[in-house]
């Protein structure tokens, strides 16, 4: 603190510009050859419009086998690959995310600091970082080799990396409560189990359920991933296809990703919307973020 | 103390007690404070002085910087039993998101009343919530039985903090500030119920209250905490002889 106190305003500027040249000198050590970026546009476009475009949406059309018994028929495309690859996903989100945080919750309990004696609090959290160190593909990657291709090891993954994330989340939530609360049940003489049970979890319970729902968006987005090494999901239909160098069906399935992780980012927005502010507030309106209150009054 | 019938032993026994959150920054020296049941002794003094300080390490909240503090019977660090204690932080600690009922609730399991302890945790019983339903009646909160805390006001959840501790049926009441943001009316029946309370099962209580007038009408015995020193306080002395 008290260096940013004695240098002034200009030597931030100066500061700032320095640690821009200092990346770019970086990056200039890294890249022998700026001919092949410059390339790079020329090739987007070739491999765009040869490649990528139009999509080629039969990824929507029933697949040939197994036969589709689908009624009536314009529902058929519940037999295609992308429908049936994104409800896996989807499925691998949602229960690797109870699983996650029903394990989390008590993980992150004991890593509280404001709950336990710190011996306690550091090996919790020791293992959730630990979770937390491997991305979800790696830890696919693990579990496809454990217990072969398929659903289960996607859902293995992700748990684990939910374990991991989630409980880092929930005990800084669980860290960030007031001590008054705590203090009270102490005096009362109530158990720790109680006094987690009884009053931890429903002070803190917003913001458990919002990070919840926040988890099951983020293993949604990640999980469209994990298939690509095996482990179930849209994302086999995409390292399938990226492997037959069908990129106008890749493109198809990454357009649909995108569609679907936008609604559901959406719904998690307005779902944890209900739990992370208190109803009875006003809700802020756009206009406020952007112009001074004084503009606001009509 | 010989004029006092029921003194037997004292609730609370504090002795060449220093207190404080530093070691090296003591506030209040307490050479000896007893109270015995079915006192009621009020704690005065200039804000920041240490009172809300005395009571958390009465409650074993912090440690004494040094000295002998006893209370119920068991001697820092050991604690007192379950339920014994009722404490009203100066700040409630009420859980907000939850009810009225549950955060009384948490009172009257606490309480010996209860009779079912499975791994350090009581299911509410009946007569738990036979008692906690009667402590939030007589604080005049029964329309907001179902309530989240978060939705009354200041004085409503200073009522509710004293309700859970009146569920508790605990042998000592410490109470800070429990009656301020309340009006004249309700805190005759807030004052009421608990002396009431405390008179009929002969436990204690220990206030802080900043109003001097209101804390001489309530209390037998009243202490004035200034500059570093617990005292009696003499000028004017209540109805019971005032002693340390
Ligand atoms: N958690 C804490 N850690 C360190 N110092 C504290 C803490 N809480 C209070 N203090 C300090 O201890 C002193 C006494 O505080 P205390 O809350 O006991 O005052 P009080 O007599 O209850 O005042 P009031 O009438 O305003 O409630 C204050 O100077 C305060 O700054
Ligand atoms: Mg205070």
């Amino acid at each position: 603190m008290k260096y940013f106190d004695r240098i002034s305003r200009p030597s931030w500027l100066v500061t700032c510009v320095l640690i821009f040249l200092f990346s770019i000198i970086i990056l200039n050590g890294m890249i022998n050859d700026w001919g092949r970026a410059s390339q790079g546009i020329g090739n987007l476009i070739t491999f765009f419009n040869e490649s990528l475009w139009p999509p080629d949406w039969s990824v929507l059309e029933p697949q040939a086998y197994p036969v589709c018994t689908v009624y009536p028929s314009f529902m058929d495309f519940t037999c295609s690959t992308a429908w049936i690859g994104m409800l896996e996903t989807i499925k691998i989100a949602f229960v690797s995310t109870v699983f996650g945080t029903i394990l989390s919750i008590p993980l992150s309990l004991l890593a509280a600091r404001n709950l336990n004696p710190s011996w306690v609090s550091y090996s919790s959290r020791f293992f959730l970082a630990a979770f937390r160190s491997l991305p979800s593909i790696i830890w696919a990657i693990f579990f496809v080799i454990l217990v072969g291709f398929g659903p289960l090891a996607g859902v293995l993954a992700m748990t684990v990396y939910t374990v991991g994330y989630l409980g880092k989340l929930q005990y800084e939530a669980i860290e960030g409560m007031t001590k008054v609360p705590l203090d009270a049940s102490e005096a009362m003489g109530l158990s720790k189990f109680e006094t987690a049970i009884k009053v931890v979890i429903p002070e803190s319970a917003n913001d458990l359920i919002s990070q919840a729902i926040f988890m099951f968006e983020y293993n949604f987005r990640h999980g469209t991933v994990i298939g690509i090494v095996g482990a179930g999901g849209i994302g086999y239909y995409i390292n399938l296809y990226l492997k037959f160098l069908q990129y106008d069906k890749v493109i198809a399935y990454l357009i649909i990703i995108f569609v679907v992780v936008l609604f559901i980012d959406f719904i998690s927005i307005k779902a944890r919307s209900y739990f992370t502010e208190e109803i009875d507030l006003p809700r802020s309106t756009w206009k406020s973020i952007f112009f001074p209150p004084g503009l606001n009054k009509r | 103390m010989t004029d006092i019938p029921w003194s037997t032993e004292p609730i609370i026994r504090l002795n060449d007690v220093t207190i404080g959150y530093k070691e090296k920054e003591p506030l209040v020296e307490i050479p000896n404070l007893e109270i015995f049941p079915g006192e009621i002794v009020a704690i005065a003094g200039p804000s920041g002085v240490g009172k809300s300080t005395l009571l958390k390490t009465i409650a074993g909240l912090i440690r004494p910087i040094s000295g002998s503090v006893e209370v119920c019977g068991k001697s820092f660090p050991n604690r007192p039993n379950r339920g014994e204690l009722g404490y009203v932080p100066q700040s409630l600690g009420l859980v907000r998101h939850a009810s009225v009922l549950h955060n009384v609730m948490l009172g009257a399991d606490s309480g010996h009343n209860n009779p079912i302890p499975f791994i350090g945790f009581c299911f509410p019983s009946s007569l738990a919530k036979k008692k906690a339903i009667q402590a939030i009646n007589s604080m005049g909160l029964e329309e907001k039985i179902n309530e989240p805390i978060r939705r009354l006001s200041g004085g409503q959840q200073r009522r509710v903090a004293t309700a859970r501790t009146l569920a508790q049926c605990p042998d000592l009441i410490m109470a800070d500030e429990f009656l301020s943001e309340l009006d004249e009316k309700t805190i005759d029946m807030v004052l009421g119920e608990v002396t009431k309370y405390v008179r009929s099962s002969n436990a204690a209580l220990l206030v802080v209250e900043h109003d001097i007038t209101r804390a001489k009408m309530m209390a037998d015995r009243l202490l004035v905490i200034d500059d570093g020193r617990i005292n009696p306080f003499i000028t004017e002395p209540t109805a019971m002889e005032v002693k340390i």
